[in-house]
């Protein structure tokens, strides 16, 4: 039997590879390994508007991380720390909403778990030190990641993955103020930020805030790969 | 509907944005934004040697620039100055296996052109200032040289280059490479620098199985993917389950030979890939031991 196949949404940066320094469409090797680890076969898909053609070829979807949402898609203004890609903003909003409205399996990592919330009508805390007072969730100073539990509510798609509670590495500075009409399904006990929300009407369509490409868990990548196996 | 074409990727260590030296997968956005440009839909292609199975999700197939080819796969060994990507070589070998069994259509760029060689049996020079006296071919390291090829009329090469402003086929190109097709195996060589260097191979029995040497996505030539995205607009082969196919053996597709069917019906030909006949498992690993034995007696076998 085939693979299904996934799509992952993609950067395209100025980057800087072997002799290389230009226009690139690129993204972090391990979350292809977590697709591939879980019996998928991973695409990778640039920004491009107008249309979402390109999903007619796809089982399953994956939106990963990245810079912040443009906050004037939740209607408010950027805080100075907010560095927004309304390329990638608008391809992935127009992805994102053709994905749901067909129904097709959905993960959402970190920058895609707030685009999740503003496709559903939410809103996301720019700055979190602001309104937390820390930064355990994108320390300034080394490690690379914060690390912090993670409290499931019973009944979720997120506690049928996942159990009672996971440990959790996170990099991000902004996060989800108000879900919209999806349901928060996770937190972390340390301050109550939401840490994963689904649409429970949906086969499989949930956003996580932290990283699991870069954990040796990739339940989550396992779970989306069964769902998209359905689809195909 | 928008043809997607599928073009393979880098794995490197990069740095962009807030990332340093991290691992990823990438290409350059110019191939992305010519197919783009040419009405395509692009997806990027990680290396995975499990299937070609995602070519079921694919109308074109584009296999980007890069590293050497592995020589053994060829039946040599590696010279002095060969630096490979066994990896990428083993992936791309695979995608294009299932590609031109399926009848689609295949861009070759610069380290594609010389795959689509050695995958039709050719082989290579491993350090061309060896073979030509000069490094005009990549003046220095990051580099394009420029130089001219003269096509062959009637060709592939040709009517998606064009006559070039003299209308004698002679046209300037961007080129960036040390190596280059020594003998391009069952294809047809229809451009040669004005050194002899073989510039561009084509299959000339299938409607666009084209490798070009040059980089038409960093010359702002879009005729070339144009080309590439009607042809996988009107010449889509519908795979037909087929026995298992010998090595050396030839790939059964049924032409068309239509316009492009209706967007649910190639929807529905995606869909139905996991219903598809009896594929070919074989991976390079099999072949890589092969050619290994043909560097002692033999040719290594090719792939179509």
């Amino acid at each position: 039997m085939s693979r299904p196949v996934i799509g992952l949404t993609t950067y395209a940066e100025e980057a800087r590879f072997g002799l290389n320094d230009t226009f690139a469409a690129v993204l972090p090797l391990a979350y292809v390994q977590a697709v591939h680890n879980s019996g998928g076969r991973a695409v990778l898909i640039t920004p491009d508007t107008p249309d979402v053609d390109v999903l007619d070829g796809l089982d399953g979807i994956l939106f990963t991380g990245g810079s912040d949402v443009d906050p004037a898609l939740y209607g408010e203004e950027p805080h100075p720390t907010t560095h927004v890609k309304p390329e990638r903003d608008a391809a992935e909003m127009l992805l994102m909403r053709a994905a749901l409205e067909a129904d097709l399996p959905t993960l959402a990592i970190c920058r895609g778990m707030q685009l999740m919330a503003v496709v559903y009508g939410g809103r996301l805390h720019q700055h979190l030190p602001d309104v937390l007072g820390h930064d355990n969730h994108r320390p300034v100073s080394g490690p690379k990641f914060g690390i912090h539990p993670v409290e499931l509510a019973q009944g979720s798609l997120a506690h049928a993955v996942l159990g009672d509670a996971v440990e959790v590495n996170s990099f991000h500075h902004q996060g989800v103020a108000d879900p919209g009409k999806l349901t928060a399904t996770g937190w972390c006990p340390e301050d109550n930020l939401i840490e994963v929300v689904e649409d429970p009407a949906l086969r499989f369509a949930i956003g996580v805030q932290w990283h699991p490409e870069d954990t040796t868990d990739h339940r989550l990548f396992a779970a989306l790969t069964a769902a998209a196996r359905g689809a195909a | 509907m928008r043809p997607i074409v599928g073009i393979t990727s880098y794995v490197e260590p990069a740095s962009w944005g807030v990332w340093t030296e991290q691992e990823a997968v990438l290409v350059r956005r110019s191939y992305v934004d010519a197919v783009k440009a040419a009405g395509g839909r692009a997806v990027l292609l990680p290396p995975d040697d499990l299937d070609g199975d995602v070519v079921g999700a694919l109308d074109a197939l584009i296999i980007a620039g890069g590293a050497d080819i592995s020589p053994e796969l060829y039946g040599e060994r590696p010279g002095p100055l060969t630096v490979s990507n066994p990896e990428r070589d083993r992936a791309e070998w695979v995608l294009l296996r299932e590609a031109l069994a399926d009848g689609l259509p295949v861009l070759g760029i610069c380290r594609g052109m010389q795959l689509l060689a050695v995958a039709h049996g050719g082989r290579l020079h491993q350090h061309l200032p060896d073979v030509v006296g000069t490094d005009k071919h990549r003046p220095a390291p990051g580099v394009y040289g420029s130089h001219g090829v003269t096509l062959s009329p009637d060709s592939l090469a040709a009517a998606v280059v064009g006559d070039g402003p003299d209308d004698d086929g002679h046209v300037e190109v961007n080129t960036y490479h040390h190596q280059a097709v020594a003998d391009p195996g069952t294809l047809a060589v229809t451009a040669r620098a004005d050194d002899g260097v073989v510039e561009a191979v084509e299959d000339p029995a299938k409607p666009y199985v084209l490798g070009v040497q040059w980089h038409p996505e960093e010359a702002g030539d879009l005729r070339i993917f144009e080309a590439l995205v009607a042809a996988a607009r009107s010449s889509h082969g519908v795979p037909v389950p087929r026995p298992r196919m010998a090595q050396g053996g030839q790939p059964t597709t049924v032409r068309t030979g239509q316009a492009a069917p209706p967007a649910h019906e190639r929807a529905a030909h995606r869909r139905g890939r996991a219903h598809r006949g009896t594929r070919v498992a074989t991976g390079i690993h099999k072949t890589a031991n092969r050619a290994g034995r043909g560097a002692r007696g033999g040719r290594p076998p090719t792939i179509v």
